[in-house]
């Protein structure tokens, strides 16, 4: 996205080994290390409905099955419905026929029914009365089969319960610590209401009864023959649902169209991040839905030099090729940059496993449960392995700092300098040079790795801390393909 | 890549004071109603229907070829009303693209061949991707990406969202340099 509709030329290591736009990471400033969407903590802010913007408690969204609960989507193809407004007169029965009652019988009242402007389904369509409010009071319909839900979800917390109460037993006297992190399913799911249900500890009776009680389905040989008209009929296929109009409302899956009912809205999310090792938020958004501003936001574009390609000559088999680079610094302090080839970074880490498929890194973050030592950062080196190198240049760079008023000044000023191009506030164009390795085939990806050691100022630096650290930033660079 | 550079034929632009440039082949109909509130640029053959209501656009919006900004109306029982049309500042609407929105908020970005329906809400930091359709009073929430049609959200977009769109549009602004007759 750092091209907003463009491929991402450029891409940069994270710490755990990702290699992604630098965009998507993130910057702790109290690790100083750059962290990804998949080796960091993701936590539920605030719930909202994205279309009418209202915020919902969490308790409530969860009550309300994280629907909105006066915003529907449209059964037939999944647009939001708008509600519509028509003068409706009552209707007039036989007997009312005496001057009153008439008389009170043209006022025309305003009725509301919902519309999709997309497929122009509309609520009358299947039968629903119109309603005398703009919002909310459509009616609920209830879940077939919810007395059965209701008795297994009853019967697998007492068995959860009595399992829970088990282990207690048995192991009361080592109690071991909670992790430090509230997980999304302690915030949201099933385990913060079991952790309810044990400190009031209700009667061990009762579950016992629960579990006595509960009458397990059985499997039944007699299946209800199809009708005639299942064979003689002929199919209209437009009275029949598609299969993602039927998956969409689960508990109801109607088969025909008359019996498409409005689906609730379901509700976003606004999420704030955290780092995983040092458990301090990466991101906080404000709390106002409609809010575009965070209370914190410390992300790699803003801490990390960046680097975007002007443009480059196309790379051949074991020729050197030039490479434009436009570098910018988007701190607040002016910021010294060397260029280095990814080997020459010292190992601060001792700790380094190798490179890791995206598939296993994706699992170990999903299994983070499962894993005692998920709240440990993996450290890994990111595979940078590139078919074309770039010549670095033995020199330091200063970049100035950003500075907002700067745009309003002069022309670039041109440096007469081999490798510095031009320089403007707080960006800087570079002129490389890239040498494409002599058995690279003609046709292959024209990458390149660079390594990026930069100048780091902490403004809020823990006490007896340095204010003023040296980092390095990996990235790749797609240079195009490789000609013949 | 960067931006490369987009130019223009000076006599066919007019620039004013507070830095909009606007094609001379473009339809401004009721101009009093039109308000570019600076560094805008409208490019040819843009269509700005100031005269069903009023138009307002923030700083730094781009409205390429072909585009139309259009107020968006509604039926009420005695007759059709038209709404003014508000756009932030930071917008992108791309070639041949028909916006009846209501509220177009900041840093959004439009692609082209897009349709946005009559009295859409845009909030700030959106992206309607390339030959979408926004169906009508569709809300679309902040950092939210839409495509398809009718368009949906497909996905989230970058927390930085902001900077990104003003560094585009800035840069655009830039690089939208003039060529004399001779040149």
């Amino acid at each position: 996205m750092a091209y907003l509709t463009q491929p991402d030329y450029v891409k940069y290591a994270c710490s755990c080994g990702q290699i992604k736009p630098i965009t998507s990471l993130y910057f702790c400033r109290h690790c100083l290390q750059i962290r990804c969407g998949f080796c960091i903590c993701h936590e539920v802010d605030s719930h909202y409905c994205a279309n009418c913007l209202e915020n919902m408690p969490s308790s409530e969204a969860r009550l309300k099955k994280n629907r909105c609960s006066s915003c529907f989507d449209c059964p037939s193809c999944f647009h939001t419905l708008s509600t519509r407004a028509t003068l409706a007169q009552p209707r007039q029965t036989p007997e009312q026929g005496s001057g009153d009652s008439k008389v009170e019988n043209k006022q025309a009242k305003k009725m509301y029914y919902l519309s999709c402007f997309n497929c122009r389904w509309t609520s009358r369509d299947v039968g629903i009365p119109d309603q005398p409010v703009a919002s909310g009071g459509w009616p609920e319909r209830v879940n077939p089969n919810a007395t059965r839900i209701n008795q297994l979800l009853d019967y697998y917390k007492a068995i959860a319960q009595q399992e829970k109460q088990e282990k207690l037993d048995r192991e009361r006297k080592k109690f071991a610590i909670r992790g430090k992190y509230i997980t999304l399913t302690d915030k949201t799911g099933l385990t913060g209401a079991m952790a309810r249900n044990i400190a009031g500890l209700p009667s061990s009776e009762s579950t016992m009864s629960a579990i006595a009680n509960f009458v397990p389905s059985e499997a039944s040989a007699d299946v209800e023959e199809l009708s005639e008209d299942f064979y003689t009929k002929e199919l209209n296929l437009n009275q029949i649902t598609s299969m993602p109009q039927r998956l969409a409302a689960p508990e109801w899956q109607p088969s025909s169209v008359s019996r498409l009912y409005p689906i609730a809205k379901l509700l976003s999310v606004k999420r704030s991040q955290r780092c995983r090792a040092c458990d301090h938020n990466l991101t906080k958004p404000e709390y106002n839905p409609g809010s575009i501003k965070f209370k914190i936001e410390l992300l790699a574009f803003y801490h990390v030099p960046e680097v975007k390609i002007i443009s480059y000559e196309p790379m051949k088999p074991g020729c050197t090729s030039a490479l434009l680079l436009k570098l910018t610094n988007p701190t607040g302090h002016e910021m010294q940059v060397r260029l280095l080839q990814p080997e020459e970074v010292p190992d601060t880490e001792d700790r380094l496993e190798e490179p890791k498929s995206l598939e296993k890194s994706l699992e170990k973050s999903l299994n983070l449960e499962k894993d005692n030592l998920w709240y440990e950062t993996v450290q890994r080196k990111a595979d940078v392995t590139a078919t074309c190198r770039v010549v670095t240049p033995d020199v330091t760079l200063t970049l100035a700092q950003r500075d907002d008023a700067a745009e309003y000044d002069d022309d670039a000023t041109h440096d007469a300098n081999d490798i510095i191009l031009w320089r403007k506030s707080n960006k800087l164009a570079l002129r490389l040079q890239v040498r494409c390795g002599e058995e690279v085939e003609a046709g292959s990806a024209a990458e390149a790795a660079l390594t990026l050691q930069y100048r780091y100022r902490n403004t809020v630096p823990a006490p007896h801390e340095p204010r003023d650290h040296t980092l390095h930033a990996t990235l790749m660079l797609q240079l195009g393909h490789v000609s013949g | 890549m960067e931006l490369q550079d987009t130019y223009y034929n000076k006599s066919e632009y007019v620039e004013t004071a507070s830095g909009n440039k606007v094609s001379r082949q473009t339809v401004l109909c009721g101009s009093q109603n039109i308000v570019l509130h600076g560094k805008v640029i409208v490019q040819s053959d843009a269509i700005i229907r100031g005269d069903l209501a009023n138009v307002k656009t923030g700083r730094f919006c781009i409205i390429s070829k072909g585009s139309v900004i259009r107020p968006p109306f509604k039926k009420f029982s005695k007759g059709v009303a038209f709404f003014p049309l508000q756009m932030g500042d930071h917008v992108f609407v791309g070639e041949n693209t028909v916006v009846n929105a209501a509220v177009v908020g900041s840093y959004v970005y439009i692609g082209k061949n897009v349709v946005i329906g009559r009295r859409c809400v845009l909030k700030d930091c959106c992206m309607i991707e390339d030959n979408s359709v926004l169906p009508g009073e569709t809300v679309v929430p902040s950092f939210a990406r839409y495509s398809g049609s009718p368009a949906r959200h497909i996905t989230t977009l970058p927390e930085a969202m902001p900077d990104l769109m003003t560094e585009f549009t800035k840069s655009y602004y830039q690089h939208f340099v003039s060529i004399t007759a001779t040149g």
